[in-house]
Formats: structure tokens, C-alpha cells, sequence
């Protein structure tokens, strides 16, 4: 009760929304678990992802009942809907808001927080969070916001370049190698035309390749930066155009349209954000049997999703319960278990008991799909999401437009 | 009763479906032109400007272009075996029109993904006809936009069959007969009977064919290529980009879409009026 009087206050101290992010007053974690119990927490979560529905209806919430907490999901479409949600809400002066934890990352975590969209402060207090790595940077920036403890990671994602090894016998190591690789085998190799999500991150990959590392290309985005380092970005995708599927004078429009020309054996690579679905993919025929993941040295793009807690809610406790639950080791567990959701862990192995530990490193292994610290070897956090609009459109002008 | 008095009930009993029409078509296409002209930004203030439209530049008018000709070439494809269809049902043969009837039913969406699934690199046809390794056709994603063309042709034509079919019905059979006995042959028939009572369903289902042609964005996102794109997908690209900047650009997209199947209708009502089986 507490806590909805006080954000209540909080609230109608600023009843013109500013874009202060109001901060969890401080509690022991025990008075959070106190105030929890027989709250009804609504999650607000992409409704597309059958597998992510289904760990949270069958495995999180019987867990969170357990802990006193009902726990409501609530299907979106897209996670901007659940953020405009808590925005109108907030203009509104709302203490006690439809949402009370979003799956979120990226572009949507950064608006909401410059609209003080979330609850700030808190997840430094959850007892799991001990198990994580306080410096992965992973779970530090979150497409370039820092995370200032708005929100607490939920899972990992890593970009992965996938290949068929009954035709590529001796795979390259590195992303030049990669391209290399498609010069010299002219028709096998394209990606999907940015704005496509996958399309897109496979650009941003080639901007820090093409830049000379990670470290060479600044995070938050910056008009001189971009003027300096993609005029070698888009030489270098022009030049290697003519040698790619179709000469290079068109692309697939989505990461779906590759998939299936990869499926068809019309190109020998193909690349996902999602690469835990690859094992199910070879299992059912639809990728070709000798599908590998294809590991570079200097490492890929990763990211974290999370969950953040909606400055209008008013079930803070209770949503904090559910995160921690979220990212106990039994329902990290659970949730990399490739039949359940297969979605990699955020907590630092190292942190863990070594029976967890154990447990984590006997998760069913693939012949298709190393483990996740063999594929997040060197991962590099994402640039920030103002990146991705300039970049996309620059490719398009500079390359697509350009055949 | 006098012309006038004729034409004002005529209008009173349209007016309902008139108001309708003008509250939600028209608040829909003000608000999109306002957007356009930089009159609703949703950041910012408003401001007067074509900036949207100069900022699409050459883009614009090569989406013109190709959103043109694939709905000419659709159209006319979709006017000449529709009208074949008919006719081959006017004089007996039912089968074709029965299938039109059932293509009519199937979704656009559904039937882009079947052409997807048929004409595709390593498509059906291709695997039947082993030719996945190369050799195959650029039909879909290729520079002729042949697969969207195909589709629009197939689905329009059924309708147009339809229709048409649907008019001569009533009143084909004692014209004919009567021009018969006068002595006309089949061909004079065709020409001076058949063709001028199809002439108005002909031209209506194909302004109607024409004008969901410019619109619809399924069937060129799904069979098409990313550059150059029709002003539909365009439109949708830029309204879901994550760059609130680019709505007004998405807007001046639409607009220019909506122009063109305004004018495309203009031009049929009128050609309607003037044939003598409309009045």
C-alpha cells in the first residue's frame, strides 16, 4: 500500500509529466515481498512468439503463485503498444496503470526512459541479481541506454551467421573471411535488405568491421562519425554486390525470404538474432541437415532483453517479485532448455553453485548450435538505436538505389 | 415529374451513405494530407511545407511509375480474359466462370503466398520441372515484377469475369436474338450487341480492379522487391519506421496513391455516362 501512496504522490507532484524517472523507494527486500503477496501483476509481452507464450503461462506463473504473486500476461503486438500504453497514462496522472512489467529492450527502453517511463532504482536491491556479472556490458547499455538499473535482464540474444556445411567444407573465421568467402563463390551469399531487423544488424556488423572493430565506431550515434566511417561501409557493400545472390541487384525483403532461399539451397549462408531455434529448424527437414553455426573470431552483435517496471504501476512490489523470480537459475534453467523457449541466460555461470552450474552446462547440446559462451565469445553490445535509421537509409540511397 | 424533383430524391435517398462515406473517407484522407504537408507532425510544430514530398525526390515519381504500370498492364490483363471469361459463359461454357466465382473468394494474401509458394527460386514448379539449380525465371523479386503482376491478373480477372457475366445475363439474350434474326452475323453481334451492353460493367469492374491495384500492399510486398518500391509499400516502409521524422513522407506516399486512383475514377464515371447502356 505504501508504495502506491507514494508513487501516488510522486505522481501528483508532477502532474505535467516531466521526463524524471521516479526512483523505488528504498525497502529491504523482505517488506518487498511482504507488499507482494496477493498482488495480480500484468505483463505486458510481444504476443508472437509461441514458445515465449508458452514458458510464461505453463512455467513463470505457477512459480510466481507460489510466491504469492499472480502473475496476468498480456499479449501485444508490438512493444511500442505497451509503452504508448504507460505514456498516455502517465500524462494522465495514473498511480495504479494497466502495466505493470514489460519485455523490453532497445529502442522502446530508451523512449520510455527519456519519458520517465520507468521505474528506476530498484534492481539493484533483487537478490539474483547478485549472479549476474556487474560488468557485462551486455546487461550495462541496452542499444546504447545505459540500463541504470531501469530494468533487469531477462535473456540474451547473440547475432549468428549460419551456414551449410555439406557445401562450405572450410568455413571462414572472420566476417572479411566471410566476405571473401562470397567473392569467391559468386550467387551464394546475400542478406536481407535493411529495414529488416536481421538485415539491419548484419549492416551495423559490417560498419565495425568495415571500421576496424568495435572500438572504432563510437555508441551513441553522431552525424561527423557517420560522415567519417560509412563512405568505406557502402564501397565495401557495393564492391562485394555483383559477386552476391542475383549479382547483388536486388536483396531478400525480409530474414524470412532468406531463410527460404537458404531452406532451397539457393545460398549457403544464412544469419539470425534467434539462433536457439536453429536445432528445431534441422529437426523438422527445413534447414539442410549439415547446418552449423558459423563462430567469428572477433565475435558478433549481442544483445539483452528485460523487463521494466512502468512508473505508472502500482504494483511495484509484486513486479519486482516476478522479476527476481525471472531470474532465479531454476527459471533461467528453464527457459534456455532448447524445448521450452531456448533463450540463452544472463547470469554469470561463474556466480552460480556449481550443481546450477552443472545444470547449465548439461542443457542439451546440438551438433547445430554451440554453446552460448562458444557463440558470445567476444559478443559486442549493440550501437544505440539512433543508428539504425541513418545507417538503413544510407544503405538503401548508397546501395540498393545505387545497382 | 420533373427532372429535378427526380434527381433531388435520388440524392436524399443516396445521403446517408453519402454522409457516411465523406465523415470516415474523408477525415481519413484530410488528416492524411494534412500529415503530408507537414500540417500534424507529431513532433514539432506545424508548419506548412512540401518537404515531404521533395524529401522522397526521384524516389516519389520512380514509385509512380512503377505502381502505374504494374496496374495498367494488371488491369488490362485482368479486362481481356475477364471479358473472355463471360462470354465463353454466355455461350455455354460454365466452367471457367464457376472457377472465377471461386478465385473471386480467394484472400489477395492468400493467393500471393500460393504464387510465392508455386513460382518461387526452389518453388514447386521449379522442383517439378528440376530447374532449381539456375535456369529458372526471375518471376518473383525479379526486375519485371511478374509474379505481382500474375497474381493481381488472376484474382482482378475473376472478378471482372464475374461482373460482367453477371450483367449480360439479364439482358444479352433477346438483343442477340433480336439482332439474329435481323440478320447480323456472330461477329457483328459480338461487336454491335455483346460489347456495348459489357461496355459499363467492363469499365466499372476494371476502374475498381485498377484503383485495389494501386492500394494494395500484400501482393507487392510479398512477391516484390525492396527497390523500387510501389507507392503502397512505400508508404507503409515509411509510416512503421522507427524514425518518427519519415510519417509525413509516408502520408505524402499515400496521397499521391490516393491522386491517382481519384483520377483513374473520374475517368471512368465519365466514359460511364456517356454509354448508351448505362442511361
Amino acid at each position: 500500500m505504501t508504495i502506491a501512496a507514494s508513487a501516488g504522490l510522486l505522481l501528483t507532484a508532477c502532474a505535467a509529466p516531466d521526463s524524471e524517472a521516479p526512483i523505488a523507494e528504498a525497502q529491504s527486500w523482505s517488506e518487498i515481498e511482504q507488499q507482494a503477496q496477493g498482488q495480480t501483476v500484468s505483463l505486458w509481452m510481444y504476443g508472437g512468439d509461441e514458445q515465449g507464450n508458452a514458458y510464461v503461462d505453463d512455467v513463470l506463473t505457477p512459480a510466481a503463485a507460489e510466491e504469492g504473486v499472480t502473475l496476468r500476461r498480456v499479449p501485444v503486438e508490438s512493444t511500442t503498444d505497451a509503452v504508448t500504453r504507460i505514456l498516455s497514462e502517465r500524462q494522465a496522472g495514473v498511480t495504479d496503470g494497466e502495466v505493470d512489467l514489460v519485455w523490453v529492450n532497445g529502442a522502446n527502453f530508451g523512449t520510455g526512459k527519456q519519458a520517465g517511463a520507468w521505474l528506476c532504482g530498484w534492481t539493484q536491491n533483487l537478490p539474483n541479481m547478485e549472479l549476474t556479472d556487474p560488468e557485462d556490458p551486455l546487461l550495462l547499455d541496452d542499444f546504447g541506454t545505459p540500463v541504470d538499473n531501469c530494468e533487469s535482464p531477462w535473456h540474451k540474444a547473440q547475432f549468428t551467421l549460419v551456414y551449410n556445411a555439406a557445401a562450405i567444407p572450410d568455413p571462414p573465421t572472420t566476417f572479411d573471411g566471410v566476405l571473401d568467402w562470397a567473392r569467391a563463390n559468386p550467387g551464394r551469399f546475400t542478406y536481407p535488405a535493411p529495414p529488416d531487423f536481421t538485415g539491419s544488424v548484419f549492416l551495423r556488423e559490417a560498419l565495425i568491421n568495415a571500421s576496424g572493430g568495435v572500438d572504432e565506431v563510437p555508441a551513441r550515434f553522431d552525424q561527423d562519425s557517420y560522415d567519417r566511417l560509412t563512405p568505406a561501409l557502402f564501397d565495401r557493400l557495393n564492391e562485394l554486390a555483383p559477386s552476391l545472390w542475383r549479382e547483388g541487384t536486388t536483396y531478400p525483403q525480409s530474414s524470412s525470404e532468406l531463410d527460404a532461399l537458404y531452406a532451397g539451397g539457393q545460398v549457403d549462408m544464412t544469419m539470425t538474432y534467434g539462433p536457439a531455434t536453429l536445432p528445431k529448424l534441422v529437426a523438422d527437414g527445413t534447414f539442410p541437415p549439415e547446418t552449423r553455426v558459423l563462430t567469428l573470431d572477433e565475435g558478433t552483435v549481442g544483445n539483452a532483453s528485460f523487463l521494466a517496471i512502468p512508473s505508472t504501476s502500482g504494483k511495484s512490489a509484486a513486479a519486482q517479485v516476478v522479476a527476481n523470480l525471472a531470474l532465479s537459475p531454476e527459471q533461467q534453467l528453464a527457459k534456455a532448455t532448447p524445448d521450452v523457449w531456448g533463450q540463452f541466460t544472463v547470469l554469470d555461470l561463474d556466480q552460480l553453485t556449481p550443481e546450477s552450474r552443472a545444470q547449465f552446462e548439461a542443457l542439451p547440446s546440438s551438433t547445430v548450435l554451440p554453446s552460448y559462451e562458444e557463440l558470445s565469445a567476444n559478443a559486442h553490445p549493440e550501437l544505440s538505436a539512433d543508428w539504425v535509421s541513418p545507417l538503413d537509409e544510407g544503405w538503401r540511397r548508397s546501395v540498393l538505389a545505387g545497382q | 415529374m420533373s427532372a429535378s424533383t427526380k434527381s433531388f430524391r435520388g440524392t436524399a435517398a443516396v445521403l446517408p451513405a453519402v454522409v457516411l462515406v465523406v465523415l470516415v473517407v474523408g477525415g481519413g484522407l484530410g488528416t492524411v494530407v494534412l500529415q503530408s504537408l507537414g500540417l500534424m507532425p507529431l513532433v514539432g510544430t506545424p508548419e506548412l511545407s512540401g518537404g515531404a514530398y521533395s524529401a522522397l525526390g526521384g524516389d516519389l515519381w520512380r514509385s509512380v511509375g512503377l505502381t502505374l504500370s504494374i496496374a495498367i498492364v494488371s488491369t488490362a490483363l485482368a479486362t481481356v480474359i475477364g471479358l473472355a471469361v463471360a462470354l465463353t459463359a454466355l455461350s455455354g461454357g460454365r466452367a471457367a466462370l464457376v472457377a472465377a466465382g471461386v478465385t473471386v473468394t480467394v484472400p489477395h494474401l492468400i493467393g500471393a503466398a500460393a504464387m510465392a509458394l508455386l513460382l518461387a527460386d526452389s518453388g514447386m514448379l521449379p522442383r517439378i520441372l528440376g530447374m532449381t539449380d539456375g535456369g529458372w525465371p526471375e518471376l518473383i523479386g525479379g526486375k519485371w515484377w511478374i509474379a505481382v503482376v500474375l497474381e493481381y491478373a488472376w484474382k482482378e480477372s475473376a472478378f471482372v469475369a464475374v461482373v460482367v457475366a453477371g450483367t449480360l445475363a439479364t439482358r444479352v439474350a433477346a438483343f442477340d436474338e433480336t439482332a439474329a434474326t435481323l440478320g447480323a452475323g456472330r461477329w457483328a453481334r459480338l461487336r454491335l450487341v455483346t460489347l456495348p451492353l459489357a461496355r459499363p460493367a467492363l469499365i466499372a469492374s476494371a476502374a475498381i480492379a485498377f484503383a485495389y491495384t494501386v492500394g494494395s500492399y500484400e501482393v507487392a510486398r510479398i512477391l516484390g522487391r525492396p527497390y523500387p518500391e510501389p507507392l503502397s509499400v512505400m508508404a507503409i516502409r515509411l509510416f512503421t519506421s522507427i524514425d518518427l521524422e519519415t510519417r509525413p513522407q509516408a502520408a505524402a506516399a499515400a496521397t499521391v496513391a490516393t491522386a491517382l486512383t481519384v483520377v483513374v475514377a473520374a475517368v471512368a464515371l465519365r466514359y460511364l455516362r456517356r454509354s448508351a447502356a448505362w442511361k
